[in-house]
This record gives C-alpha cells, sequence and structure tokens, in this order.
C-alpha cells in the first residue's frame, strides 16, 4: 500500500512534502488537488472522508492528515 | 432552495451526498475562503435532494450549479428533475481529467444542458531563464481601488462571463488590496492588466489581457514578464485558457505552460443558449 508522502508527490510530483508545515498557504495542494487526494486516500484506504472533514485545517501537513486518517480508522 | 448562511451548511450537504457513497461524483471543489466570500455576499443557495447536494451561486444575469451526488445514477435523477433549470440561466463546469468526464457530460447534457466551451488548465514550472523584465521604458504598476471599475469593464469586454469566471467587484477590489493586479495605464486609460492569486509556492494567471486600441505596444509582454520576475519565489505556474484560443494557447505556450491533463467542459442550459 502506498504511504502518504508517496501519494501527496503522484499528485504534485514538483513539491517535497516533507517539508512544509501547511501544505496549503504554501501553495502545494489547491482545491482540485484536495478532492483528488481525498479520494485517492478513501480509494488507498477504503474509508469514507467525511464532507465536514474536508477542510484546510486537516490537511496542513502530513500530521494533519496522518490525523485524520487514524479518525478514520487507518492504523499507523 | 436555502439561502446559505455558514460553510459549515455547505460541507453538511456535502456529507449528506457523500455518507457511504458508492461512487461520489462531484464538480464542487470548494476552496474556504471563496466559499466564505460568496456566503458573506449572500450569492449562494444549497439544497439536498435525495442523495445529491446542489449549489447554486449568483454571478450577474446567470446561476453557477454545483452538485454533489453519491453516484452517477443519483445525480442523473435528482438534476434532471432540478426545478431551476427551467426558470433560470445556469452554467455548469465539469473539471477533470477528459477520461473520467464521459459520463458525467452525458448526464448533464441529459439534463438539458449544452457545451458552450472547453477549457485546459495549463502549468510551467519555474525554470532557470526566467524571462526578465522588459527594459522598455513601460511603466508596469499595480492597479489601486480607483481602477475597480474600469478593470470590471475590461474584463467584462474581453472574456465570456458563461466560461471565464469572471470576478464580482469586491473580488477585484481584494486582488487590489492583495498587489495581485498588475497594470499598464497610457492616455490616462487602463491599457493592460494581469490579474492573478499567488498561494504560497503556486501563482494562478486569473486574466491576462491589452484592450484593444493599446495592441500592437507589447504590453502583454511586458506585464507577462513583469509577473514572472515578481514572482520569482512561485515552483508551480498554473492558468485556465479556452481550448480552441489557439492564439492564446500558443502565447501561453511561448512562455513554457503546457497543458497538465485537467480540463473543464462549460455548459450552458436553453435559458443561455436556446
Amino acid at each position: 500500500m502506498k504511504s502518504l508522502p508517496e501519494i501527496l508527490k503522484e499528485i504534485r510530483p514538483e513539491f517535497d512534502f516533507t517539508a512544509s508545515s501547511d501544505f496549503i498557504a504554501d501553495g502545494m495542494l489547491d482545491s482540485f488537488d484536495l478532492m483528488t487526494l481525498v479520494a485517492t486516500l478513501d480509494k488507498t484506504y477504503g474509508i469514507s472522508i467525511q464532507g465536514t472533514d474536508i477542510v484546510p485545517d486537516n490537511f496542513k501537513n502530513l500530521q494533519t492528515i496522518g490525523v485524520l486518517l487514524r479518525q478514520c480508522g487507518v492504523q499507523a | 432552495m436555502d439561502r446559505l448562511t455558514t460553510v459549515t451548511q455547505v460541507y453538511d450537504a456535502i456529507q449528506g451526498a457523500k455518507a457511504g457513497a458508492s461512487a461520489f461524483c462531484t464538480n464542487f471543489f470548494p476552496a474556504h475562503g471563496k466559499v466564505q466570500g460568496w456566503i458573506d455576499h449572500g450569492e449562494l443557495l444549497g439544497e439536498l435532494r435525495g442523495r445529491s447536494a446542489f449549489f447554486l451561486r449568483k454571478d450577474r444575469d446567470f446561476w453557477h450549479l454545483y452538485f454533489c451526488a453519491s453516484n452517477v445514477a443519483a445525480l442523473q435523477r435528482e438534476i434532471t428533475a432540478f426545478p431551476g433549470l427551467k426558470t433560470e440561466r445556469v452554467a455548469v463546469d465539469l473539471v477533470g481529467s477528459e477520461a473520467v468526464l464521459g459520463e458525467l457530460l452525458n448526464v448533464v447534457e441529459s439534463a438539458g444542458f449544452r457545451r458552450y466551451a472547453r477549457l485546459l488548465r495549463l502549468a510551467r514550472p519555474n525554470q532557470p531563464g526566467q524571462p526578465q523584465p522588459s527594459a522598455d521604458g513601460t511603466e508596469v504598476l499595480c492597479a489601486e481601488k480607483t481602477d475597480c471599475q474600469a478593470i470590471m469593464d475590461l474584463l467584462e469586454c474581453s472574456f465570456d462571463r458563461y466560461a471565464d469566471q469572471l470576478p464580482m467587484l469586491y473580488e477585484i477590489e481584494a486582488a487590489i488590496a492583495a498587489r495581485q493586479v498588475l497594470a499598464i495605464k497610457c492616455e490616462g486609460a487602463l491599457a493592460a492588466l494581469l490579474f492573478f492569486e499567488s498561494q504560497g509556492f503556486t501563482s494562478t494567471v486569473r486574466y491576462w489581457v491589452v484592450a484593444e486600441r493599446f495592441r500592437s505596444h507589447r504590453f502583454g509582454s511586458t506585464l507577462m514578464r513583469h509577473y514572472f520576475a515578481a514572482q520569482s519565489a512561485v515552483r508551480r505556474f498554473i492558468l485556465w485558457v479556452t481550448a480552441d484560443n489557439e492564439n492564446a494557447v500558443l502565447k501561453y505556450r511561448h512562455y513554457g505552460y503546457a497543458p497538465d491533463g485537467l480540463m473543464d467542459h462549460v455548459l450552458v442550459n436553453w435559458l443561455v443558449h436556446p
């Protein structure tokens, strides 16, 4: 199974996601990318991220996305 | 439909369509700040119909339709019966790669929409040897608040309001305040502008236009070169362009932009385009 950094790298290969603490503010993910990411995470991990969770704070960095995935039942 | 007053209402409606969805489909990619702006200005209506959420955003004399549906069948069922389509001018954007849009296009066309325009997203990396600012003495300014109406007028006479997501006056004011409208003035008039949005390492050209009577002065080139030089920290430049506007596509290619695979099909209902 692909790791989160690998998934992000597939969506936006030009950025180093391990070097940013805020993907949205740094312009590394736009709203289209966010929806692509949600769909990819749903498919990869067999989960359904809730619409109410699709907010910028949950996608700021690897840590916040990790927290969201754990809340959805994904084992670390 | 109900006028929405909070962003939470938007996310709740999306969740109503998304919960347990077998094949969630949408044309709604809500950037939080933009949605908040629409709500603050009373432009956004919403409704949950069955397992599909619909949003209408007021824009001049028509509406943009956004949807979120649990699957394509649910969308087909609800959009066909959507009452606003019979009484209002409505445009809908379908965004994605060409390969995944075919089924959605069929559904939206079966609801009475007709294809109106097709836009391509172009991207360019920040690369060594960026175009340098022109040294011809043309002065590039950041637009001022007093330029708002002139900017609006130039955009409205140069672009298509159904296809090009033209900004409202308050959005132009915000862009000016953020110093994201570059302008060249000539003979006391707004001769050319480059309207952009930068967020961190990504910058989007929204509109790049030279007023008709000032063409052939190389103002467009001067603006673009100034823009690239001023955005030296940006790593990814993007923009949307009408696919059949070969002249514009060629100009962007000249500056290193190339299609990145994302496409926007704009469809309108019969009240726009009988």
